[in-house]
């Protein structure tokens, strides 16, 4: 049961006999009255379960893109019901209006739509749907609540969208479809065509224009079909907010550019978010499967507080990978790291496949360090300087090992790989 | 059926009844709860702290006293302003005005001319002079027992009480007979007797629960109070306005138009039930507002620690350990590692290939550049800073094109 705003309009109107009657024990009267004929409605209300809902499945979307899901609203019974609706969300989905007025003949069904901002990345699931059923009077009306599960699967933001393009572009310009078609490491044989003035004269096949009229040049393409394997660290190192988002938020649209980039360049990707256990894996998917599959895939990743088990990251590449591949490391290049077996790992992957350790910077080491105000901020700045030496020592070490290894702000993150990705294509090292 | 097709409903649940029936034990408590609260509130009556009230059962209170007299067969009335007086038979009434100190100079007027036997507890100067009894009331020095001294028969029957808080001394003019006089020649009690008899009580804490039951205050009070049958009681007060009413007092009771407010309920009549109305609509708006429409959704929040957080607390650790050795070693291996990868020196590089490099990119003496960089380790806050600060210079330097 609950009671409406006229309920409490009508025990207001009370004041205007009362300053009449002078009477204390009138005011009581009054308002024990209209809480009696409150009730009475509440009774003779149409019933709240005479009132089903249906749902249709949210699907998916793009965070901080706007949705809307749909409620199925049938009223099975027959008398008339008025009253609201609550479709109720986690508060992370941005569902602000989600209370409906609700006017239902007998028999009679309604669709409700609830518009989402997702806020957060991840599965979002619905709670329960309350029914009110308004009295005769308006001035009460029972109220229930039903349980209709759903979930609306919030996908990462991929905002480093925005740089593909011009790494698509910088893609091409190794491959065949531009004027630069020197045969080097990285690229292969594609087909030949016709000489037309600007080609490089190195690149005209002789033997081929001997056997035709005209002068034939070579065109070649970027190696094709190279296995790129991404490892996203989800260990309790990820968990650290970097700017406005945890480490792994930056590692996830690293990982998103260099997936796009790298299934444009026809390499197959795979990828796998890894702390004790795997927590998300894409594979397998070809061609326009892949982002969809990725995205989903990573949707539900979120920190473990975990210390990473690094042989484990190693037996999992060495049995993901037959053939040599380029694997990317998404972690954080930290001394605790290194006591877990960091390098031990790196060392192993190293012996067969191409590595790239990449890690997210913290843009406020950067602000600390820079800090000249009391003696406090000297400290900090120490400190700071000494977490610095600490991960440049650590690089050092990775490089040693013959990996790549690349640091920088949550933003430049992901379009760094992609150009040290497309470097390595370049340069014929996948 | 699919999951697309599949139909909520409300779980079916029993009724607020049925519910009672199976387990019965907690809406009877709740019930005898309310019902028990219910009682309480219709018995309660206000209290009363009023000093000298006839209703005040704490110390400073005569509620003993009106329940003795009352045992005694006499009518004891309590009435809240002097026109509600209303007394009947002055001549079989006694009137008591009891901290006569908040009386205005028309009441005492009126009072003067009551007909009737009066008993002033706790009188104030200007009560005393208005009923012109040339008495003066000064303040007690001397709270023992003293012996009546006197021929006035409820003074000699009660024998002795004693001089608590204020005492009367009489006036050459005066025809009181002051009684129980102690060293300083004041009274507590005096009497005025003529047409009517006006009892003066200066020493009132004798009349209150608490003294009521020493030396002769009992019987003092008792035969002073239970002269008539009936008592009217009167407890002095700031907000009354009114003036005493009697049979044959002529007029209401109503203050004199000198007076610039008659009433002193100036808000218009039943604004108290219209707010006691708004009062409770309060409460309903309270019930109205607390239905929740469906439970509150839980967010799982996920762990949220800065990344810098670890560096921050090795900084506090520094500071607090005053550690500026250490510190400025970070800071000079720091420095000498950035201006060696702009100078393209190899990380291995050692301390003298460093110094040479950096000096000769910052003109600078190396043996300067030498203790900048490798010098003493600082002892002090004040030493950090300082080589901080020709460490960000040196790097200025470096830098400079």
């Amino acid at each position: 049961m609950y009671i409406t705003g006229w309920t409490v309009l009508l025990a207001a109107l009370g004041a205007v006999p009362a300053a009449v009657i002078h009477e204390r024990s009138f005011a009581w009267l009054w308002v024990l009255g209209v809480l009696v004929l409150a009730c009475l409605d509440a009774l003779i209300a149409p019933s709240a379960r005479a009132v089903g809902v249906r749902r249709t499945p949210p699907g998916s979307v793009r965070l901080t893109e706007s949705t809307a899901v749909v409620l199925e609203v049938v009223n099975l019974g027959s008398r008339r019901v008025r009253g609201a609706v609550r479709d109720a969300w986690q508060p992370s989905t941005g569902a602000v209006a989600d209370r409906h007025r609700l006017r239902l003949r007998g028999g009679e069904t309604a669709r409700l739509r609830t518009v989402m901002v997702p806020t957060r990345r991840g599965d979002l699931h619905a709670d329960l749907v309350t029914v009110r059923s308004e009295g005769p009077l308006r001035l009460a009306g029972c109220q229930r609540s039903i349980e209709a599960p759903a979930t609306l699967r919030v996908l990462p933001e991929f905002a480093s969208r925005k740089h593909l393009p011009s790494r698509l572009a910088r893609l091409r310009e190794i491959d065949g479809q531009t004027a630069v078609q020197l045969k080097g490491a990285g690229s292969e044989f594609d087909s030949l065509r016709d000489y037309v003035i600007g080609d490089d004269v190195r690149s005209i096949d002789w033997r081929a224009t001997a056997r035709r009229a005209e002068v034939m040049v070579k065109t070649y393409r970027p190696e094709r079909d190279r296995r790129v394997m991404i490892v996203l660290d989800t260990s309790r190192l990820s968990a650290a907010r970097v700017g406005d988002a945890p480490r792994l938020d930056a590692s996830i649209e690293g990982t998103l550019l260099l997936t796009a980039l790298a299934t444009k360049a026809g390499d197959r990707v795979q990828v796998t978010a890894f702390d004790r256990v795997e927590r998300a894996r894409a594979i397998g998917a070809t061609g326009p499967a892949v982002m969809p599959q990725l995205a989903d895939a990573l949707a539900t990743a979120t920190p473990a507080l975990v210390e990473p088990d690094w042989p484990a990251v190693a037996r999992l590449v060495q049995s993901r990978l037959s053939q040599r591949a380029l694997v990317v490391l998404l972690t954080t290049l930290d001394p605790s790291a290194v006591d877990g077996g960091l390098l031990d790992t790196v060392a192993a992957i190293t012996s067969k496949h191409a590595v790239l350790v990449a890690s997210v910077d913290d843009p406020e080491l950067a602000e600390l360090e820079a800090a000249r105000g009391d003696a406090h901020d000297h400290y900090a700045a120490a400190a700071a300087a000494r977490t610095a030496i600490e991960q440049d020592a650590i690089a050092a070490r990775v490089r040693e090992l013959g990996a790549e290894v690349l640091t920088a702000l949550p933003d430049h993150l992901a379009p760094a790989v992609a150009d040290r990705y497309l470097a390595l294509k370049a340069s014929g090292r996948l | 059926m699919t999951a697309t097709d599949q139909l909520h409903r409300a779980p079916r649940t029993d009724g607020a009844l049925t519910r009672a029936r199976r387990r019965p034990l907690g809406p009877i408590a709740i019930l005898l709860f309310v019902v028990f609260i219910g009682v309480l509130i219709w018995t309660a009556r206000p209290e009363d702290y009023t000093t000298l009230s006839i209703d005040n059962a704490t110390e400073d209170g005569t509620r003993a006293v009106a329940q003795i007299l009352r045992g005694q067969g006499v009518d004891v009335r309590q009435t809240a302003t002097l026109s509600g007086a209303r007394i009947a038979d002055p001549a079989s009434t006694t009137l008591v005005i009891a901290d006569g100190e908040m009386l205005v100079d028309y009441q005492i007027e009126a009072i003067a001319d009551y007909p009737g036997d009066l008993v002033l507890i706790r009188p104030g100067q200007a009560l005393l002079d208005g009923l012109d009894t040339d008495l003066s009331v000064r303040a007690s020095l001397d709270a023992g027992a003293q012996a009546a001294r006197c021929d006035d028969p409820d003074a000699t029957a009660a024998e002795s009480v004693a001089t608590l808080d204020s005492v009367l001394v009489g006036g050459e003019r005066s025809g009181a007979v002051v009684c129980f006089p102690n060293a300083d020649g004041g009274g507590a009690f005096a009497v005025l007797d003529g047409e009517r008899r006006v009892s003066v009580l200066a020493s009132w804490p004798i009349v209150t629960n608490e003294h009521l039951d020493a030396y002769g205050h009992a019987a003092l009070s008792l035969r002073t109070l239970g002269r008539h049958e009936s008592v009217v009681w009167y407890v002095g007060d700031v907000f009354d306005a009114s003036t005493l009413t009697w049979e044959g007092s002529g007029g209401d009771g109503e203050t004199p138009p000198s007076e610039v407010e008659a009433n002193p309920d100036f808000l218009p009549p039943g604004t108290g039930p219209v707010l006691f109305v708004l009062g409770l609509t309060v409460a309903v708006a309270a019930l109205w507002r607390a239905r929740r429409f469906g439970r509150l959704v839980r967010e799982p929040l996920p762990v949220e620690v800065r990344a810098s957080e670890a560096t921050r607390g090795r900084a506090r650790l520094y500071r607090r350990a005053r550690a500026s050795g250490r510190a400025a070693a970070a800071m000079r291996a720091r420095a000498a590692l950035r201006m060696g990868r702009r100078l393209g020196l190899p990380r291995t590089s050692d301390r003298a290939a460093t110094v040479a490099a950096i000096a000769h990119a910052a003109r600078r003496d190396p043996r300067d550049v030498d203790r900048i960089l490798y010098g003493e380790p600082p002892t002090s806050d004040g030493q950090l800073m300082s080589i901080i600060d020709e460490l960000d210079t040196l790097e200025r330097e470096v830098q400079r094109p």
